[in-house]
């Protein structure tokens, strides 16, 4: 068996407030395999955006390991895409300079028209046409959101980490794009950690799903999703086998999401 | 075209009461300007047949005897003379001031020790009124241009080093890490995050310090001097020559004025996606 990609072993996050340590994220295992799809799903606060940023090198755990591919990320994780829940658009640069902007780094050298032709099918793919020279501020949330998906995927890292892509978008453009990563991803050739507080979107999506508890998060359940693949996004709720996961996963879920919001 | 718009507004006005017309004519852009026109050519009136009855002459002169001073530099060559010093003055030390005061900005928000060590020295002397500074440049550069740029340099470079220094400390976290996170170089980072980061920053800076460049060269001018606005201004003054300290101020308004007015431009055209 090949060691996972991402492999949190009792990974645990405090953040440090007015001097006393708040636990956010409780000793959690998680791992996530090559080319595999794992969505993270929990109440708000759980510390699922924690996970990413640790995955990510953005801070260490308090305690336990985060490794990625057998190593310790010790600084930032240059290995993965991180599409964070906020985005980090530059705000003087328009739409298209910012979708260019991973391509202009000397790591990535290419010439100029390929640079151009890359931007414009991502452009194309995210549905931003006519859109190129807008500043963010001048994007809708929904429009900043697939501008920032876009730089993510322009340059085609191996391991994406995405943190509610999806959130801002109306159903029917959710559905569009869900279809639009399936075809880049679904093929087995990216390994996706995916945060997400639409079960469904979950379900359709992944081969596996976690649930997390309320704050502080840890692993409360692990679901494989045994709908074939190739799946059709849209269609694939309308089998029983799905609507049998929603109802499962849901029961998990809800009491978690009452007790953060007691909280 | 603007005739057609001001008939307009007057007749729409005809049927309202004369007060409420008057206020529509203010609000439209070409009103605005007529009336700042009649204010000044109102107070001009006002000073040029006040002088020499209820107004000091020696003291207040008139806009005429201005004016034709002005006129008499300007045909001599004089003004021209004067004004060439003024603006290397403060041209030169703002150039200096404002490229050392972003250098050491950037190295201090950059190098936060450095900065811890640095800050009350940097303190005290952001405190110290520039203008005490001013004899010691004479004594040491002597009455020539050196010690006016030297005097405007030390005061531009304080404002441009702490906004720069804000600018930095403001700069999102979220996205530098973004981008190093994508494969950025510490230099990338730098030239694609940071530099246009803290352009506001920079801009505002230096929008401000056009301002205090010119009171420090005017002023260096003032205290020691032989050329210069401000030299020009001390001379007539000690002549008794209030109008010739009048063309001073008017050149020195008009001068401050325009650069202002270049540098919010070049600002407008450098931030355009922050509207
Ligand atoms: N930098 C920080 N400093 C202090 N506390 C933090 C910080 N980042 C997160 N937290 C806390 O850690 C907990 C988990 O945060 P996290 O962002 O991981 O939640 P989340 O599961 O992503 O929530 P959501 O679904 O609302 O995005 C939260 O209670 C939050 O208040
Ligand atoms: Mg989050």
């Amino acid at each position: 068996m090949t060691s996972p990609v991402i492999e949190l072993k009792n990974a645990s996050k405090d953040f440090e407030q007015g001097g006393r340590a708040i636990p956010a994220l409780a000793p959690t295992g998680l791992n996530v395999a090559n080319h595999e799809f794992v969505a993270l799903v929990g109440p708000s606060g759980c510390g699922k955006s924690t996970v990413l940023n640790m995955v990510a090198g953005l801070f260490p755990p308090s305690g336990g390991q985060v490794l990625y591919e057998g190593e310790l990320v010790a600084d930032l994780n240059r290995r993965v895409g991180y599409m964070t829940q906020k985005d980090t658009l530059l705000p003087w640069r328009t739409t298209a300079a910012n979708i260019a902007a991973p391509l202009e780094l000397a790591c990535r050298a290419m010439p100029r028209s390929e640079r151009d032709d890359r931007v414009a099918r991502m452009i194309e793919l995210v549905g931003l046409k006519g859109f190129e020279n807008h500043y963010p501020g001048e994007l809708s949330g929904g429009m900043r959101k697939r501008a920032a998906l876009a730089r993510m995927l322009v340059y085609d890292p191996d391991t994406l980490l995405m943190d509610e892509p999806f959130g801002a978008l109306d159903a029917q453009l959710k559905l569009v794009m869900h279809e639009e990563l399936q075809r880049i991803v679904g093929d087995g050739r990216k390994t996706v950690l995916f945060v997400t507080h639409d079960l469904g979107e979950a379900i359709a999506l992944a081969d596996r799903v976690v649930v997390f508890t309320s704050r502080p998060g840890r692993v409360k359940k692990v679901r494989e999703i045994e709908l074939e693949r190739p799946r059709n996004v849209y269609r694939v709720r309308f089998e029983t086998a799905f609507g049998d996961l929603h109802e499962e996963l849901w029961n998990e879920l809800k009491d978690e999401v009452r007790k953060g919001t007691d909280a | 075209m603007s005739g057609t718009t001001t008939d307009e507004v007057s007749m729409t006005g005809e049927s309202a009461a004369p007060g409420e017309t008057l206020c529509k004519l203010l609000l439209h852009p070409a009103g605005t300007n007529a009336a700042r026109a009649l204010v000044v050519i109102m107070m001009l009136a006002f000073w040029e047949f006040g002088s020499g009855r209820f107004l000091p002459h020696v003291w207040l002169s008139s806009p005429s005897v201005i004016g034709v001073k002005l006129w008499s530099w300007i045909a001599d060559g004089s003004l021209g003379m004067h004004l060439v010093a003024t603006l290397s003055a403060a041209g030169f030390g703002y150039a200096l001031g404002a490229l050392s005061g972003v250098a050491s900005g950037l190295v201090l928000g950059l190098l936060p020790r450095v900065e811890r060590v640095a800050s009350p020295f940097v303190v005290a002397l952001y405190a110290l009124p520039k203008v005490a500074l001013a004899p010691f440049f004479v004594i040491f550069l002597g009455i020539g241009l050196e010690s006016k740029v030297a005097l405007v340099a030390v005061t531009v470079y304080f404002l441009l080093l702490y906004n720069t220094l804000d600018g930095v400390r403001d700069l999102d976290r979220d996205l530098t890490d973004a981008f190093r996170l994508m494969g950025a170089t510490r230099s990338e980072v730098a030239r694609h995050v940071l530099l246009p980061g803290i352009q506001p920053w920079i801009y505002s800076g230096l929008r401000i310090a056009v301002r205090y460049a010119f009171t420090a060269a005017v002023l260096g001018e003032l205290i020691a001097s032989n050329q210069g606005i401000g030299y020009l201004i001390e001379s007539s003054a000690g002549h008794y020559n209030s109008s010739g300290v009048f063309a001073g101020v008017f050149v020195l308004v008009v001068c401050s004025v325009i650069s202002t007015e270049l540098i919010t431009r070049a600002e407008r055209a450098a931030l355009r996606w922050q509207r």
